[in-house]
């Protein structure tokens, strides 16, 4: 499965956006966005992607570039990944 | 929840005492003189109150923190309880606390302060130089925030003899639990306890926004516990 596909599952599990996911693509934009995403969803993200994916992310990682889009999450955990 | 889960359990016979540890929901005390030997008293005395009540066996019931809580008090009394029951639990304390201390890391993000505002090193710092943390409005008071650090699952594995049901969600049929709590059974198990970490099919009710349910969840628990010894 691709980055891209996983943040979308993630997102979807974590903020229960149900079908509303499906229509992402990697220009969505989340952070400051989203009205589910606020700083409460970032934490539950990040944790959910920990999980999912057994990494480590790191303070100066939670930023507000990293959290811009679906795509630029997606890059975020093709690179930790 | 958690309520709905001990009304099914009474309804099936299983007596339930919730409690709210010291500085919590309805219990006397503010969370900043929250700490963690006294829950582990708290725990310790609502299950001998239980005992004295019923005159039945007592298990003990934890769910994330809780459910770390609940294990340490096993391994701490273990002649007195029957029985274990993890929903979800959290493994290390440590990442635990870390992930609670993003909450003010990704709210300075949110202000525009993204890598220079909060940092969980600045914030434990805090701790260490003995100051007490506000995090999404609990006041964590460094002796908690220290005791918190050090509680591990596999520090406080249950005896062999002690049936433990563990409940991990998952978000969809045939998929493993989270790395993170089968490493943490494995641990126990090589330390000679008998666990299966069973995953149910639910929403990580405890983490959504929304009010949310995962009724498999609750039917797993009321049939394990109405069983008898897995």
């Amino acid at each position: 499965m691709s980055a891209l596909e996983d943040v979308k599952d993630v997102l979807r599990d974590t903020l229960q956006l149900g079908a509303r996911a499906d229509a992402f693509d990697a220009s969505t934009p989340l952070f400051g966005s989203l009205p589910e995403f606020d700083s409460m969803a970032v934490v539950t993200v990040i944790t959910a992607l920990e999980e999912r994916f057994d990494f480590v992310v790191d303070d100066d990682e939670i930023t507000a570039e990293v959290f811009e889009t679906v795509g630029s999450l997606a890059e975020f955990v093709e690179s930790k990944t | 929840m958690v309520a709905l889960t001990a009304r099914a359990l009474a309804a099936a016979g299983v007596g339930v005492v919730l409690l709210d540890p010291h500085g919590t929901g309805d219990s006397g005390g503010d969370f900043a003189d929250a700490r963690w030997p006294t829950w582990l008293a708290d725990v310790q005395t609502a299950a001998a109150w239980a005992e004295a009540e019923t005159g039945g066996p007592v298990g003990l019931w934890g769910l994330r923190l809780g459910a770390l809580l609940a294990a340490q008090a096993v391994a701490a009394a273990p002649a007195r309880f029957a029985r274990l029951v993890l929903w979800a639990p959290v493994a290390r304390g440590e990442t635990f606390l870390t992930q609670f201390l993003r909450i003010r890391v990704a709210a300075a993000m949110g202000d525009g302060q993204a890598g220079g505002g909060e940092s969980t090193k600045a914030l434990r710092a805090a701790w260490d130089a003995g100051e007490t943390v506000e995090v999404a409005g609990y006041e964590v008071a460094p002796a908690l925030a220290a005791a918190m650090d050090a509680a591990a699952l596999a520090d406080a594995p249950p005896p062999a003899t002690l049936p433990v049901d563990w409940f991990e969600l998952v978000a969809e049929e045939g998929r493993d639990p989270a790395p993170g709590a089968r490493k943490a059974a494995e641990a126990w198990t090589g330390a000679g306890a008998r666990v299966a970490v069973d995953p149910v099919v639910g929403d990580p009710f405890w983490s959504l926004q929304e009010i949310a349910l995962a009724p498999n969840l609750i039917a797993a628990t009321v049939a394990a516990l109405t069983r008898g010894a897995p």
